[in-house]
């Protein structure tokens, strides 16, 4: 085997595939190396690929191209106590239509994809080689090692793009050895299979229309919340956990989601389906706080490595801001190979390319949203008091009406004391 | 429903003999919270009150990092992903 490139990025994910791909793409003798046996084969998520900018750059077509089960036309949110829910459903027709704003897909089946069309461009795509750490020379990163069978492989730069626990960039010090669990959410994913006309009755859906569910106040008041997305014959179920608020509830992961799967509102959705597979992962919920070093002398960090995810907005973002950073490395790396310098100071125009595109101003944008979010209320009371409301409103029982703000701010007083209201609405108001 | 003791049956796996996770007892014995135990969402860690002994099965593991995470007892004498080609093979998801 070869063991010397120009470039050397570790892990095949959305990453890893798009910077290997921009760099072949510009001539780049790139390696691409991936512990699967196949790039996916060891990756799961919970199923939206929102658009990717950085990558319908590379192909026009993309939906005519990529893995795709369905693309996204209704977003429902659902506030959920046992037996009870409040539904905000969201449904427009220019979803419907390309450019698509979202599809669901299965990762071993897109990220092998994605990688293919890097090998395509020239990159050399290295399977199942787990690399073990980063090789230095003279201070500077010069290259990495694999665990067993391929020994040392040489490169001037190397990408580490191998996701949330990133023992790359752990092995160069860019990254603390230790991870706090206040940063981390664990997600669980049952793959369930259901017939497609099933689904297409249950969801309101046609032709290769999906729908997203997104469900709040479903983790037995762990800080959390499920989710259902529509496959083309089976559905993505799952839930995420904040990790910390989970150790500390000393619930379990599976005993939680299949509580969520028997709620009544789900039940009905997913009856009869049969599990195809099941799977977990970490993602990196920390946001700005949890970003590591992005470059070293020789190398840089992309993805969920960086801490490149939001759990914590409107939607759970991570693959379009991979991939995107994906591309900004590999772009970072083009302009220092021009300069013929490795040196952490050259490459620092990496970080200047991130603060150009989405992915540092929504991670600042959402960067307090975390603290929203640690209202425990919000798994438990709150979800309660809308459907309390909800009931109050519709509910004909002969009892004479009161006006609704007033019977609501009551009964919001009544369930967390005006104390908390009055805080809770503060941390909303100045987060978001 | 998921039974994550049935595992096996729906998930796919080339197990290594090798463990890619290896633990010291000695810290786990000593541990006051044992947080792997309700947190990993393979149930691949198992704490017997009565042997006052943990025993780990690397078989099911989905490497997660779930337990790497919440351990803040350096209790690993290793912790890795596989070597290249063993461990969870994911199909769909
Ligand atoms: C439950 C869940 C739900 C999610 N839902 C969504 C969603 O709906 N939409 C969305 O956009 N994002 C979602 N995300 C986030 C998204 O999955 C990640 O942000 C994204 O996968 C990050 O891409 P990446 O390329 O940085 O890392 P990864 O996808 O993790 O890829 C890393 C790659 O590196 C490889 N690797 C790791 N270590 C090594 C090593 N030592 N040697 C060799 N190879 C290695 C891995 O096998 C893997 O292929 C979700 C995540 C989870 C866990
Ligand atoms: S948390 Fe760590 S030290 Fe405690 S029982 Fe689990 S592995 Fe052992
Ligand atoms: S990595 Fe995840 S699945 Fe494997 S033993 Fe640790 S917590 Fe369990």
């Amino acid at each position: 085997m070869k063991r010397s490139f120009e470039a050397i990025v570790v892990g095949a994910g959305p990453a890893g595939a798009t910077a290997a791909l921009t760099l072949a793409r510009a001539g780049v003798d790139v390696a691409l190396v991936e512990r699967g046996a196949h790039p996916g084969e060891k990756n799961m998520f919970g199923g939206v690929l929102h658009r990717m900018p950085a990558l319908e750059r590379v192909f026009p077509d993309f939906w005519d191209r990529a893995p795709l089960q369905r693309h996204l036309v209704k977003k429902v949110l659902t506030f959920m106590t046992p037996g009870r829910s409040l539904n905000l459903e969201y449904e427009t027709e220019s979803f419907d239509r390309a450019p698509y704003n979202g599809y669901t897909v299965f990762r071993p089946h897109f990220d092998r994809w994605l990688a293919g069309e890097a090998a395509r461009a020239g990159a050399t795509l290295l399977t199942r080689c787990t690399v073990e750490g980063v090789v230095r020379e003279g201070g500077k990163v010069a290259g990495i090692t694999v665990l067993r069978g391929a020994g040392e492989l040489r490169a001037p730069v190397v990408i580490a793009a191998d996701g949330v626990l990133s023992f790359t960039a752990a092995s160069a010090g860019l990254r603390r050895p230790r991870f706090d669990p206040g940063q981390l959410g664990l997600g669980v994913k049952a793959l369930l299979e259901l017939p497609k006309e099933v689904i297409d009755d249950r969801f309101g859906l046609v032709r290769d229309q999906g729908a997203s569910r997104e469900f709040v106040g479903s983790s037995s008041g762990v800080r959390g919340g499920g989710f259902l997305y529509t496959n083309y014959d089976s559905l993505s179920a799952g839930m995420v956990l904040h990790l910390d608020s989970l150790r500390r509830s000393g619930r379990t992961p599976y005993d939680l989601f299949n509580a969520f799967l028997a709620q009544p509102q789900v039940a009905k959705l997913v009856r009869g389906a049969r599990l195809l597979e099941y799977s977990a992962h970490l993602i990196p919920e920390g946001g700005y706080r949890m970003m590591p070093e992005l470059c070293g002398d020789g190398i840089l960090v992309a993805g969920d490595a960086a801490a490149f995810c939001y759990a914590k907005g409107p939607n759970l973002e991570g693959i379009n801001l991979a991939a995107q950073s994906g591309a900004c490395a590999a772009e970072a790396v083009l302009e220092a190979r021009q300069a013929g310098d490795w040196s952490a100071r050259r490459l620092a125009g990496y970080r200047r390319r991130l603060e150009a595109t989405f992915v540092l101003q929504d991670l600042r944008t959402f960067h307090r949203a975390g603290e929203l979010l640690e209202i425990d209320r919000l798994y438990g009371d709150y979800p309660e008091l809308i459907c309390d409301f909800m009931d109050r409103m519709y509910r004909i029982d002969g009892a004479p009406k009161q006006s609704l703000l007033k019977m609501g701010l009551a009964m919001a007083r009544k369930k967390v004391g005006t104390a908390n209201l009055v805080r809770d609405g503060w941390t909303t108001w100045s987060t978001i | 429903m998921i039974n994550v003791d049935d595992l096996l049956d729906y998930t796919s796996f080339t197990v290594d003999r090798e463990a890619h996770i290896v633990l010291d007892p000695a810290h786990c014995a000593a541990c006051s919270h044992r947080y792997c135990t309700t947190t990993c969402p393979a149930r691949c860690y198992a704490w017997s009150e009565k042997d006052r002994k943990m025993s780990f099965v690397h078989d099911g593991c989905l490497e997660c990092g779930t337990c790497y995470a919440v351990c803040d007892s350096h209790a690993f004498a290793r912790w890795r992903y596989p070597r290249g080609g063993f461990g969870v093979s994911y199909r769909m998801t």
